[in-house]
């Protein structure tokens, strides 16, 4: 179901101004503007325990100001965040005590080891002693970095900076993880290791936010989509139910029956493909591109005309024609 | 301060020690230079202010121009942070700006409070430099490791690159201290020199120290007093910037 952002969570009760919340993060109305540009535009949100919340949008989008405004590194202009129920913009470093945040960029001490950045931000998070060295250990072993946990951060490759990055946001106990790309560049083995410690930190209760590009991560770790747009939250909701009923791509490639050699002619098949389909039909880099609700019925189409394609590509819809999608209804809606 | 607070201000002063002994190059040249300057060059001085005056002159020049030297220790560790993007990152913690600004101070301060002991102690014991108020000399040093720092600390949080802050140190520093009248006596320097002196802190430290070596109470604590106001401005600049961070509009 595709849900209107501001959950009704976000009601406030008496004089407290404590929102009347089981969200672990709301926001509400956040606005900030950067010169004559609306990095945020009203930007609403709230996440709730053990939800794993997929930030997406493109460049640009205020997906970092939204991070940034929660850790209290920016101030918004409008609007308000709690987290676990407290003003993190009014009491931001009692908010930041129950946040564990990763940046996009990384953020370590390239002279000291592993070990040393997680000993710093495991006392950051208040924790001490033997607690606090069992914390690095655990941690380590979750995101396989216990081999290299003595070694220089600059003599490690970039897969191992990334889990050691995330792992000073896991280190403590956070009720919520901001994680802001936190996989960008990373390799099959770091994404494995990092999607299985978000994972399980969404098991035990905490709430976590999880920018990102990539739809298949986000399905992966069963997330929530929260797609942002020009500074607002377009749409909220479970992925599945978003992407449903978008159309896809079939591509079609026709080989030449006069060379005998492979020649795309796409212009000359689509002449023979159903009048239904070619109007739909797009030709790009010498294929035969027709947008598709329901690929296998269209294909089947194809083949009844008599239209017989050397290969068929199936595209299922991604995070671009999403946007596009919720761009058409929001300026349909206006 | 809170118990959470001291904690966390622990973490950080251990950590910003370990990173400092971690590349000790810049610490050991801030440590050895000043004294081979001083075994070099005493001789110089000795001869041409005679006895106690002269021997004073060379140890308080070498303190006071290889400690301006020495900010670069304070400025580097506030300047990788950023190059780092560590800086941003340990403000999104609980910890508050003033704790994150302790934390890397005290090693500064630590390594700041070792150079000028090592000249001194160079000087009492090798020279036989005559000290007249050991607490007051115990004054001056902790004045004049906070001035620096400061200072070092805005530079490191105001400087756009490494290569900057560099040229600021040895270019500034050199200025400060020959200003100061550190290097040759303000008495054998042009006139206008003497009257823009006490602009610059080193004026001030150079000031202090002689006071202090003389037992001079007076003179070592309004001297001391200019240096914790150099202190002070400085510490309100590197606060308000550090405060308000750099975010990814910042060139680092």
């Amino acid at each position: 179901m595709l849900t209107k952002t501001g959950w009704p969570e976000l009601a406030t009760v008496g004089t407290t101004g404590r929102p009347r919340t089981a969200a672990v993060l709301a926001a509400e109305g956040l606005v900030k503007r950067y010169g004559a540009k609306n990095a945020l535009d009203g930007f609403e949100l709230a996440v709730r325990p053990g939800e794993i919340a997929g930030l997406v949008g493109h460049n640009g989008a205020g997906k970092t100001t939204f991070v940034e405004i929660v850790t209290g590194l920016v101030r918004p202009d409008a609007g308000r965040v709690f987290v676990d129920g407290v003003d993190a913009l009014r009491n931001s470093r009692q908010a930041r005590r129950l946040i564990g945040v990763a940046p996009q960029e990384q953020s370590l001490y390239v002279s000291a080891t592993v070990r040393d950045n997680l000993r710093l931000f495991g006392a950051l998070a208040g924790l001490r002693g033997s607690e606090l060295r069992a914390s690095i250990d655990q941690v380590a072993a979750e995101l396989r970095l216990t081999q290299v946990a003595d070694k220089q951060i600059g003599l490690l490759s970039g897969g191992q900076r990334r889990r050691t990055q995330v792992a000073t946001a896991l280190i403590g106990t956070a009720r919520l993880l901001l994680l802001d790309e936190p996989t960008a560049g990373a390799d099959p083995e770091t994404r494995a290791a990092l999607l299985a410690a978000v994972r399980a930190r969404a098991a035990a209760g905490v709430a976590v936010l999880y920018a990102t590009h990539y739809l298949p991560e986000l399905a992966d770790l069963g997330a929530t989509l929260v797609v942002v747009r020009e500074g607002k939250v377009l749409a909220r909701g479970a992925q599945h139910d978003l992407m449903a009923g978008l159309p896809g791509e079939l591509r079609l490639r026709f080989a030449s029956q006069r060379a005998g050699a492979w020649d795309p002619q796409p212009a000359d098949a689509a002449g023979s493909l159903p009048a239904e389909l070619a109007r739909r039909a797009r030709h790009v880099d010498g294929e035969v591109r027709i947008a598709s609700a329901d690929p296998p019925a269209d294909l089947a189409a194809i083949l009844a005309a008599g239209c017989a394609p050397a290969s068929v590509d199936v595209r299922r819809p991604d995070l671009d024609d999403l946007y596009r999608s919720l761009a058409e209804a929001a300026s349909h809606a206006a | 301060m809170p118990r959470e607070a001291l904690h966390r201000t622990g973490a950080l002063v251990r950590h910003n020690t370990m990173l400092m002994l971690r590349e000790p190059g810049p610490l050991a040249s801030r440590m050895v230079l000043p004294l081979a300057f001083l075994i070099l060059l005493h001789p110089l001085y000795e001869q041409a202010q005679r006895g106690q005056r002269g021997i004073a002159q060379a140890v308080i020049a070498t303190i006071v121009t290889f400690s301006l030297l020495a900010m670069s220790i304070a400025g580097s560790t506030f300047l990788t942070e950023r190059i780092w993007h560590t800086w941003e990152r340990v403000r999104a913690t609980a910890a508050h700006p003033a704790e994150l600004l302790i934390g890397k101070a005290v090693p500064v301060i630590a390594a700041l409070l070792l150079q000028q002991a090592a000249v001194l102690g160079f000087g009492v014991a090798v020279l036989r430099l005559a000290v007249a108020g050991l607490p007051l000399l115990a004054l001056v040093m902790m004045a004049w490791a906070l001035t620096l720092v400061g200072m070092g600390a805005a530079l490191g949080l105001l400087a756009r690159s490494l290569s900057g802050l560099s040229a600021c140190y040895d270019i500034g520093g050199m200025i400060l201290s020959s200003l100061g009248g550190a290097l040759v006596p303000l008495t054998a320097m042009p006139a206008w020199i003497r009257h823009v002196a006490p602009a610059s802190p080193g004026y001030w430290a150079v000031s202090a120290l002689e006071g202090a070596l003389r037992g001079e109470a007076g003179r070592t604590l309004t001297a001391s007093a200019m240096l914790l106001a150099f202190a002070a401005g400085a510490c309100l600049i590197a606060v308000v910037r550090a405060s308000r961070g750099w975010g990814r509009s910042a060139q680092l």
